[in-house]
C-alpha cells in the first residue's frame, strides 16, 4: 500500500498538534482546516442536526485547544484520537438531549447514505470501502449492534434495551460480529 | 468477569473497549488491563484504528462562520452563550450573505464582555443581559415567572428607524416575537401564555431591528444586534 500522501498528512497533524498544546492559535486553525469537514461528519452523523453539530464542532476545537498536550503520537494516530473527541463530545450531547429512543434506526441508516468520498486520499477511500463492505457482510443484528455502538455511543445495556433482548444474547451477537469483522478486514 | 484467556476473547474485549460497549466494573477491568498489559493496550489501539475509517466516511463542510466563532472563544472565556446565540441565528435565520458577512464582522470584533449589569431580583426570576460592553446593543432582561411579566431595558442601542423587537430562542433554536420593546427606558412585556414556558434556563433571548408594522413578526428579518442567555436566579 502506498501511502506516502497520508503519512505525509499524519505528521504534519501531528507536529500542529505539538504547536497547538504550546498555544500556537495559528496550528489550531492548521489543525482545523484540515480534518474540520471530517468531524463535523462525525458530529452530524451522531447528533442529527446541523444546528447542534456546529456547537459540538466549537466544543471539539476548545477541547483540542485544552488537551493537545496529552495527545500521544507513539500511541494513536492524530485522526483518531481526534475522532474520539468528537464522537464523544457528540455522544454528551445526545445524552444530555435525551434522543438515545431512536438511534437504532439512525445507525441503521448509516450504510444506505452513500455521502461522496473526499478525494484527498485515496487509501482512506479504499479503507472506508472495507469496513463498509466487512460490516455490510455481518447479520443484521451484530451490524445493528456495532452500528449503534459506533455513531450512537450506546454500551451494552444501552443497546439490549433499545434492542429488546436479553444482555446474554446481545453480548453473543456482538462479540461475533467482532470477531467476523476483524477476520473481514485482515483478509482483505 | 474472569481474566480473559483464550486470545479471540482479549481480542473481542478490545473492541468493546475501543467502541465503548463496556461500563461499570467491565470497563474498570478492561482499563486496568489495558494499563497493565502493553500487549492488550495496542489490541484495544489496533481496534481503533479499525474503526478510524467510519470517522472519515461522512465529510461535510461546516459553516465558514464556525472558525471565527472559535477563534473568538479561544479569545477568552465569557460571552459563549449570546455568542452561539448569533451564530445559531445567522445559520438559522439569514440567507443573505451580506448579513452573514455583517454578522461574522460582529463575531470577530465583539470584545470580551464588559462588567456584567447585575439585576437585583427576587427568587425565581429570570435575568438575562443581551449584548456586551462594545457590541452595538445592550440590554438587560429580568422576567418573573409569577405575573409573567418581562422588563426589559435598553442600555445602549444604535440610532435605527426601525423598531427593536425582542425574541426568545429555545433549545429547538427557533426565534418566537415577544414584541417591540422601547428603544430606550424599561419596556414592560406581558408574556403570553404559550411563551412563558419558553422563557427558561439556557434559552437566549435577542433583540433585532424590525419594521414596526406587522409586529410581533413571524420570524426575524436580520442579524440580531444583541443576545444573551437566560439564567434562573
Amino acid at each position: 500500500m502506498v501511502d506516502t500522501p497520508a503519512s505525509a498528512n499524519r505528521e504534519r497533524l501531528v507536529a500542529n498538534l505539538a504547536r497547538v498544546a504550546k498555544g500556537d492559535q495559528a496550528a489550531l486553525r492548521a489543525v482545523y482546516d484540515t480534518t474540520a469537514a471530517k468531524l463535523f461528519g462525525v458530529c452530524l452523523r451522531i447528533s442529527g442536526d446541523r444546528e447542534a453539530a456546529e456547537d459540538i464542532l466549537q466544543k471539539v476545537y476548545l477541547k483540542v485547544w485544552d488537551r493537545a498536550g496529552r495527545f500521544d503520537a507513539e500511541r494513536a494516530s492524530p485522526i483518531t484520537w481526534l475522532c474520539a473527541i468528537a464522537r464523544n463530545t457528540a455522544i454528551d450531547w445526545r445524552r444530555a438531549n435525551g434522543s438515545t429512543a431512536h438511534l437504532p434506526e439512525s445507525a441503521a441508516a448509516i450504510v444506505e447514505d452513500d455521502s461522496p468520498l473526499a478525494p484527498e486520499v485515496i487509501d482512506a477511500a479504499t479503507q472506508r470501502a472495507r469496513i463498509f463492505d466487512c460490516l455490510d457482510a455481518l447479520d443484521e443484528r451484530p451490524r445493528h449492534a456495532i452500528r449503534a455502538a459506533f455513531f450512537d455511543g450506546l454500551t451494552y445495556s444501552q443497546l439490549a434495551e433499545a434492542m429488546a433482548v436479553p444482555l446474554g444474547t446481545l453480548k453473543s451477537w456482538v462479540r461475533r460480529g467482532l470477531i467476523q469483522l476483524k477476520g473481514c478486514l485482515d483478509d482483505a | 468477569m474472569p481474566e480473559p484467556i483464550i486470545p479471540e476473547e482479549r481480542d473481542a474485549l478490545a473492541a468493546e473497549l475501543a467502541l465503548g460497549l463496556l461500563e461499570g466494573e467491565e470497563r474498570a477491568l478492561a482499563m486496568r488491563l489495558r494499563l497493565s498489559d502493553p500487549d492488550f493496550a495496542a489490541t484495544v489501539d489496533a481496534w481503533g484504528k479499525r474503526f478510524e475509517p467510519l470517522c472519515a466516511g461522512f465529510e461535510e463542510q461546516p459553516s465558514p462562520a464556525l472558525w471565527p466563532a472559535i477563534e473568538h472563544r479561544l479569545g477568552g472565556p465569557g460571552e459563549r452563550d449570546s455568542h452561539r446565540a448569533l451564530r445559531r441565528w445567522r445559520i438559522g435565520a439569514i440567507a443573505s450573505g451580506a448579513l452573514a458577512a455583517s454578522l461574522a464582522a460582529v463575531l470577530v470584533l465583539r470584545p470580551a464582555p464588559a462588567p456584567v449589569e447585575i439585576v437585583r431580583a427576587p427568587d425565581r426570576t429570570v435575568i438575562a443581559q443581551l449584548g456586551s460592553g462594545d457590541a452595538p446593543g445592550l440590554l438587560a432582561a429580568s422576567y418573573d415567572p409569577a405575573g409573567g411579566v418581562l422588563r426589559i431595558r435598553a442600555v445602549r442601542l444604535p440610532d435605527s428607524k426601525l423598531a427593536p423587537e425582542l425574541w426568545v430562542i429555545p433549545a429547538d433554536g427557533v426565534p418566537r416575537s415577544l414584541g417591540l420593546v422601547a428603544a430606550d427606558g424599561v419596556t414592560r412585556v406581558v408574556v403570553d401564555a404559550p411563551h412563558r414556558a419558553l422563557l427558561s434556563d439556557g434559552a437566549t433571548l435577542a433583540i433585532t431591528f424590525e419594521p414596526h408594522d406587522g409586529a410581533p413578526h413571524k420570524a426575524p428579518s436580520s442579524a440580531p444586534i444583541a443576545a444573551g442567555k437566560i439564567s434562573t436566579i
